[in-house]
């Protein structure tokens, strides 16, 4: 029986297989004539901007000729999936931080930059930085930029209740009445794809007592009660009218973003949680300078620790590349080069990489929400995200005890489940 | 040795030279994918380490999978409420479609634009007008003195705007009825006028049983495609709230593609699968003696 | 009255199913900010444009060259679709042959699979002979015949017919194959029209298959450069201009159905009028 799988079994594994087989040919200073794939997600400015960038260096190097793959973000995790399976993903990628998990949980899924530094300048990134990108102390990706989640308020409506944006948790409750009085609510909380309900909880757990709900190597800081202090917070929010319940926020908006709906539009809803690389949607919605970036909430004693922060996006080279040097050389020129950082501009975000943050700083290309955000959260003692709190699996656990809190089930019980969940998805990916 | 049925002078391998170019490619794409399927199904496989050979694993753990029970259990619900009601929408209409009126062509056209349209952005949108709270369809309902329908967010009805776009998609069905309409004698039904008949009651005696095949065809269909169901739910409600929307098929998605676990998005694909040759093989069994003979 | 009944009913109908076209072609002059706030198709002020820069698209390619990529892909792989469907539905409605049960269990039990567990096998299956990033992967498969649920269709249309057809035919000299031809596919026009309308608008609106199959550009399908300007996880894009390609590549599909409907019922139709 085993003999009869075996053939089957070994077309799985051929290409993962084959990985080990084939050495990997030592660093020269010569690089090869060859085509190098470099696969992206976005949207029409990044495609645009990147097509530029790449023209720009196969001028400069005739010999590496660089193979644009690229699409919207529909898709496009399944895409890259499928390729790694297969053995027959690009050469460069631009990934995603949960990928570091889900696609090199040891380390060994993406090539390890650390061995490229003829061709890798790092110098532009803080050790803090790389590490980022650092699994099993092989260094599997360096992120482009960095992102956190801020708040966004329609000030408009504010301006027109006569409140100011709040600063505290406590004000933030008390924003909440007042605006249900006034039937509307300060701000949006979901359970679908941003998951932001669990995510203000969890902040507020963490500056409340210092501990990080995942830690970066994967194992669980929080305890039961820590969970349940979330949730039990989630609640007070929604007892408060901060936030719509689940239910209500469904029947009003529907499965649709909080940017396509009436309810932001119209300001029903009148503040988001958003990463700040992603705030554009949420402002061309409403008029024009009426979207304005509000503070982190603190505990009004100093204390405003616990907010995230996390790589929005990062630049790997694929394991099985025959041409690491080359890709090395590539990675090199989109992240440090003083005209590709020109070119690039904030089409992936603020840069992280110092040089091309000096370029764009001079060029006075960094303004509007994304940086007046950015900025905050740089004088903020801010806690990186660990890469196994943005897998799509974890997500789902946290959104739906939210979703079952919402909805009215008992808190410890719950907490309870969540907690036995995330201990088992921890250990199924270790 | 057997006998086989052919006309005279037909030797027994010509059916099989007929249906060659299917003899070899359900080797290629039926049987080759089958099989990696199964095996891959007994393995902890992350798509991206090799695989680890486990049994029946992860059938044992879908036994204690409470979202995948759930998700089971979603499914049958909306296959059983479903499938009749597409077919009664699709039949009717079709037989509506086959009236000899004048501007036919465009209302054939129409009626089939939802399916055209498929999962187009507009069509999430409009789901969004017509069933939030204050959406259309509430509107219509406070004439009636119903007020504020929670369609979205009731776990009892969320299920209902997923069918109601189905239904609302009933276009190719309803050609496979018109096409066989076509076919139905036009005396049929002069005759019928001359004996007296309701149209109601030609519809039963004259229409019905004489579609009869086609109409298993469709149901046969619609059942196998409720049962894998998966892309309306995941525009229109993304498989909640709570679960209640959540199908087998976007379960499988998840765990091969959000999850990384194809071994076990496999073996969930696996019983979907012998659920679904069971279902249709009662289908088959029950209406044996009332339809034609099927091969 | 009678008639009138009918005409407002199907005009209700037709309201109701069309909506969401005239939705799309008003969003298409809309601002993001219209689009979500308003069921209301009618935009303030149109701005014709928006078709001319969605036909030049961002992608470095016009339109028409992924119009003509997706007809690469739908003109053979109908082609090939009705052509093996049409021969294997006929091997099974109207001959007896060896493991012909076994052959027709297969045939359903291929409908029985999620599409998706088989698209990883597939995968290695085209990357083993290296025909990645090429339209054999889309197309090839409808040589075969795989797509049961035409075959299916297709095998109840043919028991259809009498069998009295095929003796005649044969009296008159016919062999297998001018039978088919002759006698047997004129009976069943709008079934094999049906069938290849279905599979015009199908392959017109596939995204999977695409997706995984086609890595470069400048050989992107329609429905895959409709999302290459779809950024969710972005600072967003205009919705408008999303639409407006959408609405242009409606176009084939609406015209090919309303080309073909009239052909899914003849004059001999039979009804309730």
């Amino acid at each position: 029986m085993k003999k009869f799988l075996l053939p089957v079994v070994c077309t799985l594994t051929l290409f993962s297989c084959s990985s080990e087989t084939v050495k990997k040919t030592p660093p020269d200073n010569r690089l090869d004539k060859c085509t190098l794939r470099f696969s992206w997600w976005g949207g029409d400015d990044r495609h645009n901007a990147t097509m530029k960038a790449i023209t720009l260096w196969n001028a400069r190097h005739p010999n590496i000729e660089i193979k644009a793959e690229y699409g919207g973000w529909d898709g496009w995790t399944e895409k890259i999936n499928t390729q790694i399976s297969g053995g027959s993903q690009p050469d460069v990628m631009q990934i995603n931080y949960d990928w570091l998990v889900t696609l090199s949980s040891d380390g060994k899924g993406f090539y390890d930059l650390n061995e490229l530094q003829h061709f890798l300048d790092l110098s532009g990134f803080s050790d803090d930085i790389l590490s980022f990108g650092t699994v099993n102390n092989h260094l599997n990706a360096i992120p482009v930029s960095l992102t956190g989640r801020g708040f966004f308020y329609n000030s408009a409506v504010f301006d027109k209740l006569g409140v100011s944006f709040p600063e505290t948790w406590d004000e933030l409750l008390k924003t909440g009445n007042i605006f249900y009085q006034n039937g509307c609510y300060p701000l949006d909380l979901d359970v679908q794809s941003g998951g932001t309900a669990w995510y203000l909880s969890v902040v507020y757990v963490q500056q409340k007592t210092g501990r990080n709900f995942i830690n970066m190597d994967g194992s669980l800081g929080f305890s039961i009660e820590d969970i349940e202090e979330a949730m039990e917070f989630y609640k007070l929010m929604e007892d408060n009218h901060v936030t719509r319940n689940v239910r209500t926020r469904i029947d009003e908006d529907g499965n649709g973003a909080l940017y396509q709906s009436p309810s932001f539009i119209d300001g029903n809803v009148a503040g988001v949680l958003e990463w700040n690389s992603a705030v554009g949607k949420y402002e061309s919605v409403l008029d024009k300078g009426v979207l304005k970036a509000g503070g982190y909430l603190g505990d009004g004693n100093g204390n405003n620790s616990g907010w995230f922060v996390k790589p929005s996006l990062m630049y790997a080279i694929s394991a099985e590349t025959q041409y690491p040097d080359e890709s090395a050389e590539f990675i090199n020129f989109l992240l440090n080069d003083d005209d590709c950082a020109e070119i690039l501009g904030t089409s992936r975000g603020i840069p992280a990489s110092s040089y091309a943050f000096e370029v764009l700083e001079n060029n006075g290309k960094l303004k509007g929400l994304t940086k007046e955000n950015a900025d905050m959260l740089n004088n903020l003692d801010t806690v990186t995200i660990s890469p196994y709190m943005e897998t799509s699996r974890m997500k789902e656990l946290c959104n739906s005890a939210i979703e079952k809190v919402s909805y009215g089930e008992d808190i410890s019980i719950t907490a309870q489940e969540l907690y036995n969940d995330i201990i088992e998805y921890l250990e199924s990916v270790e | 040795m057997k006998k086989y049925k052919n006309p005279v002078g037909v030797s027994r391998f010509t059916g099989l030279i007929l249906i060659s170019p299917f003899v070899i490619g359900s080797v290629l794409f039926i049987i080759y994918p089958f099989f990696c399927s199964f095996v891959t199904g007994m393995t902890k496989y992350d798509g991206i380490h090799p695989p680890e050979f486990i049994g029946l694993t992860n059938y044992k753990n879908m036994l204690q999978d409470k979202h995948f029970l759930k998700a089971l259990g979603v499914t049958f619900k909306y296959t059983i409420i479903f499938v009749p009601l597409k077919l009664t929408v699709s039949l009717l209409t079709a037989v509506l479609l086959s009236a000899n009126i004048k501007g036919m062509g465009f209302f054939r056209t129409a009626f089939y634009i939802p399916s055209i349209l498929g999962s187009n952005l507009a069509v999430a949108i409009m789901w969004q007008y017509l069933f939030t709270r204050g959406g259309l369809v509430n509107q219509i309902l406070e004439i009636f003195g119903v007020s504020g329908v929670s369609w979205y967010g009731d776990r009892k009805l969320s299920l209902f705007i997923i069918i109601l776009l189905r239904l609302w998609e009933f276009g190719s069905t309803m050609i496979i009825f018109l096409t066989a309409l076509k076919d139905i004698p036009r005396e049929y039904y002069e005759a019928s006028k001359v004996d007296g008949c309701s149209p109601v009651r030609a519809f039963f005696s004259i229409t019905l049983p004489l579609i009869k095949n086609t109409l298993f065809v469709n149901a046969v269909l619609q059942t196998i495609s409720a049962l894998q169901e998966f892309s309306a739910p995941y525009m229109i409600t993304g498989g909640n709230p709570m679960k209640s929307t959540y199908t087998v098929g976007m379960l499988i998605y998840d765990e091969m593609f959000s999850y990384h676990n194809a071994g076990y998005a496999n073996a969930v694909s696996w019983v979907l699968f012998v659920l679904t040759s069971a279902v249709v093989c009662i289908m088959f069994r029950i209406t044996g003696r009332i339809r034609k003979e099927l091969p | 009255m009678k008639k009138f009944i009918t005409y407002l009913i199907l005009i209700l109908m037709a309201l109701i199913m069309l909506y969401p076209l005239l939705w799309l072609l008003g969003a298409s002059f809309k601002s993001n900010q219209e689009i979500y706030s308003s069921v209301w198709f009618l935009p303030e002020n149109f701005d014709f444009n928006v078709y001319f820069n969605a036909w030049k698209t961002n992608t470095g390619y016009t339109m028409g060259h992924y119009f003509i990529n997706t007809f690469t892909v739908i003109i053979p792989k109908t082609v090939f679709s009705v052509v093996s469907s049409v021969l294997t539905a006929y091997g099974f409605a109207r001959f007896d042959f060896p493991l012909k049960k076994f052959f027709f269990t297969l045939l359903m039990v291929g409908m029985f699979m999620p599409a998706i567990v088989t698209i990883m096998p597939m995968y290695i299956f085209w990357n083993g002979l290296d025909l990645l990033d090429s339209y054999a992967p889309l197309t090839v498969p409808s040589l075969f015949a795989c797509e049961g649920m035409f075959v299916f269709i297709l095998i109840q249309f043919f028991k259809g017919l009498p069998k009295e057809l095929d003796e005649a035919s044969r009296l008159d000299g016919c062999g297998t194959i001018r039978t088919l031809i002759y006698v047997l596919l004129p009976c069943m026009k709008p079934a094999v029209i049906s069938i290849a309308v279905f599979n015009f608008l199908w392959t017109m609106n596939d995204f999977i298959n695409p997706l995984i199959f086609i890595n470069s550009t400048e050989k992107y399908t329609l429905s895959l450069a409709l999302r290459t300007s779809v950024d969710s996880t972005g600072q967003g894009y205009e919705e408008c201009k999303i639409i407006a390609m959408s609405v242009i590549g409606l176009i084939p599909s609406v015209t090919v159905f309303a080309l073909a409907q009239k052909k899914f019922i003849g004059i001999t139709a039979g009804g309730l009028s």
